[in-house]
């Protein structure tokens, strides 16, 4: 683990351009680069670019923040290394309160003047929203104080559906967005393919739409599923397959041999969506999937991302499995308290195995309280940054760049210790990974 | 001279009460079904794990049976019941000494609410269902403004979440308040002249206003009434999930209205019952714990839960009573003028 966790940080710090193979170090051949903005090369001598240094980013990220929002990871293919590594290089953490004060206002507003008087105009579609969900709400803020450090951007506009169940209202605010005049749009799909109407109206308008979270517009290989990078701009995240072999990987070692359940989010949301299909696929023959999702195009153990329905498909799936001895979902909030249902029916939280994608810290404290040896939990990253990364990778595209379909986030599962509960956090509900500075999300969660 | 039969005490009670029995018969139904398919979704600690929902459905649903007895619908019980939730955590700001205050807010504003219903649909003699239905989005407007006042998935004071940890006889004590309500309402529709007036007035608003029964106030009054019972529930909420976030009140559209419909209520107004209409509350709990027991896709709980909704259209209280008077009829053979029996049925 210490080696992963010390060649992951000489990656970040060094980037893609140190391997061999990167681009930017064996296109020497060329006889005039681009210099970073700002810098002069002497005359004379050959400049080597940095990857999109062309475009004004800088892939020399903070190797300290990298190694939160990702932990110990193994960077991802060349072209989506280079744009996390952009967007994270931007996620500046001591910030002027006239940037604070702005991201708040740009928070708490629907529309926003950045104050750059740039021309570009962002628009953010949330199929959740600030008010109903702390993960939507922090992934908004990141969004926005990423968009405040491109002085092109001028204005921001910021829809939130709040998880309504009617696809329709989430659709309704992508086309206001096309007719605000977004210059592009950046933001999660909770409808997955549903949407696929109104994003390739957006591309149509010629706005480019990027999602994160590995919000996909239908889930590559499904029928009617746009393709990222042709059909729309691209989204960014994990590699769901990856991901849900890792959750397996976590159950199969923990559980050994007996039942598992699966939660899932919104009914067949593409997140969801991909990672089943390869935990379920990827799951020991010893370790029994109480319930299965029905085919390959439907996700199981929905509970829409809201911790009620958490609870009560954990309670249902308790009653007739009360053996079930490890849990596989995304939201670590929502289990946290989803847990109530084991105080319900009077089970004991004992030999149980989980493995998560998120890290809010109400279930990591909860799990430091409980202190079971037998009670034991995995978790990969909260993710809030990727919208930072939907940012950049959005404002690249409007200046011409080839940005992937797929940007690639890589993840690790780490096991949840005793450091991962931080009792001082603003609010417990905040995900560990989260790059919002404190004190922003003092502003935010602070009352 | 038509010499008129008036059917004994036995008959009337028995037509009465047939419109209430499909429930009792699905609840039957349920169990023997869970019995087979799953076992321990009927034991006696799955049960308690969903006591206190089901009266959290059935503390929403009398309210809506209060309604629906005087003819109408009340769309607004989601956004009252979300913002009674919410005004626990806003108004509370996690001090204990602030729980009476921020009941007393939640149940107030709730009353506001109702008052407002009953006003323009009693008052102004609005259409109840787009009445109910714009309240409601204008409520769905301040809790979103409201929520902003306080950080998202704030809790409620640890006194208030302890409480609802609590077991008497072994239930969750939300289940006793939905029993209190439940009993308080049978009591005084029986045993009250207000509780009968909010029958007659249901069952014949232009008599009950020839005899002199204040028709509009119980319009007002009724709905009021139906308003706090959502507040109370939005409390109970509150206090069970300990950080009630704003899409609380999602599942109490449909539900409240499907738990009156299978409850036996007539839509037309006039007669419900409490005890039926609880009855009915836990009986869609147990059939969508019996669901998620099974894991079934949420396609498929969705069209079950239609289907059943549907059922109980079908077998409904007046499709009862209609068809219990026809075959009564069928007994008596054919007959002149409509006899004093048949309205003696009707107004039950």
């Amino acid at each position: 683990m210490g080696l992963l966790v010390a060649l992951a940080l000489i990656a970040a710090a060094c980037g893609p351009g140190t391997t061999s193979t990167t681009a930017g170090v064996t296109t020497t051949a060329a006889p005039v680069t681009t210099a970073p903005p700002g810098t002069t090369a002497p005359p004379g001598t050959t400049t080597v670019a940095a990857p999109l240094s062309e475009y004004g980013e800088d892939i020399n990220a903070d190797p300290a923040l990298v190694a939160k929002a990702l932990g110990p990871v193994t960077p991802s293919e060349e072209a989506s290394w280079n744009i996390v590594l952009a967007s994270i290089s931007r996620a500046h953490q001591d910030l002027d309160q006239a940037t604070i004060d702005k991201a708040m206002e740009c928070w708490r507003n629907k529309e926003c003047d950045t104050g750059s008087g740039g021309d570009l105009v962002m628009g953010y579609a949330d199929g959740g929203g600030d008010t109903v969900n702390v993960w939507r709400g922090v992934s908004h803020m990141e969004a926005i104080l990423q968009a405040l450090t491109y002085p092109e951007i001028g204005t921001i506009v910021s829809t939130a559906a709040n998880f309504n169940q009617d696809a329709a209202v989430h659709t309704n605010d992508i086309k206001f967005l096309i007719q605000r005049g977004a210059s592009f749009i950046v933001g999660y799909p909770d409808f997955g393919i549903a949407l696929a109407p109104v994003v390739s109206e957006a591309e149509a308008a010629g706005i480019p739409y990027f999602s994160f979270s590995a919000g996909y517009v239908g889930l590559p290989g499904q029928e009617g599923a746009l393709v990222p990078g042709q059909d729309y701009g691209g989204v960014v995240g994990e590699d769901l397959c990856a991901l849900g072999q890792s959750f397996a990987e976590v159950l199969n070692t923990g559980v050994g041999t007996g039942k598992v359940g699966m939660l899932g989010g919104t009914p067949g949301n593409a997140l969801t969506l991909g990672w089943q299909q390869c935990t379920t696929a990827a799951l020991a023959s010893g370790v029994e999937l109480v319930n299965p999702p029905a085919d390959a195009n439907t996700t199981t153990g929905d509970t829409y991302w809201v911790n009620q329905f958490a609870l009560d498909a954990v309670r249902g799936l308790l009653t007739s499995n009360p053996e079930i001895k490890g849990w596989v979902y995304e939201y670590s909030d929502g289990l946290f308290t989803a847990l109530d249902a084991y105080k319900e029916l009077d089970i004991p939280v004992q030999n149980i195995t989980v493995a998560l994608r998120t890290d809010e810290q109400t279930l990591f404290c909860d799990w430091v309280d409980r202190a079971e040896a037998t009670y034991n939990i995995w978790y990969s990253a909260g993710g809030n940054f990727q919208s930072r990364t939907g940012v950049t990778a959005a404002m690249l595209k409007t200046q011409g760049a080839d940005v992937p379909g797929q940007i690639i986030v890589p993840h690790v599962m780490r096991q949840v210790s005793a450091a991962d509960c931080n009792p001082n956090r603003v609010n417990a509900v905040v995900s560990g990974t989260s790059l919002a500075p404190d004190s922003v999300l003092a502003l935010m969660f602070g009352g | 001279m038509t010499t008129l039969r008036t059917p004994s005490k036995a008959v009337t009670s028995f037509v009465v009460a047939s419109r209430y029995m499909p429930v009792f018969l699905a609840i039957g139904l349920l169990v023997i079904v869970s019995s087979i398919w799953v076992p321990a979704a009927i034991g006696p600690v799955s049960l308690s794990a969903i006591a206190p929902a089901g009266a959290l459905l059935a503390i929403t649903a009398l309210g809506q049976m209060l309604v629906v007895m005087t003819g109408g619908i009340d769309l607004s019980t989601p956004g009252t019941l979300t913002l009674a939730a919410l005004i626990m955590v806003g108004v509370s700001d996690q001090l204990d000494d602030r729980i009476g205050l921020a009941m007393v807010t939640a149940i107030g504003v709730g009353a506001l609410i109702g008052l407002v219903n009953g006003v323009l649909i009693g008052g102004l003699k609005l259409n109840p269902l787009i009445v109910t239905l714009a309240v409601g989005q204008v409520i769905a407007g301040a809790v979103s403004r409201y929520v902003r006042s306080f950080p998202v998935q704030s809790a409620v004071p640890t006194t208030l979440s302890d409480w609802a940890d609590t077991r008497y006889l072994g239930v969750n004590p939300v289940f006793w308040i939905g029993l209190a309500v439940t009993v308080v309402l049978i009591l005084a529709l029986r045993y009250t002249s207000v509780g009968r007036r909010f029958q007659v007035v249901g069952a014949n608003p232009v008599s009950s206003n020839v005899v002199g029964i204040r028709v509009t106030f119980n319009q007002i009054l009724v709905y009021v009434v139906a308003a706090v019972l959502y507040a109370v529930a939005g409390v109970a909420l509150a206090a069970l999930r300990g950080n009630p976030a704003v899409s609380a009140g999602v599942p109490y559209l449909l539900g409240p209205i499907a738990a009156v419909v299978i409850g036996g209520a007539s839509l037309a107004g006039g007669l419900a019952s409490p005890l039926s209409t609880l009855v009915a509350a836990f009986f869609l709990t147990g059939l969508n714990q019996m669901m998620l027991a099974l894991g079934l896709p949420t396609a498929l709980q969705f069209v079950v839960f239609g289907l059943v909704i549907i059922g109980g259209m079908l077998v409904s209280g007046d499709r009862i009573i209609k068809g219990v008077e026809r075959v009564l009829r069928e007994r008596r053979g054919p007959r002149g003028p409509k006899a004093e029996s048949d309205i003696a049925i009707e107004s039950g």
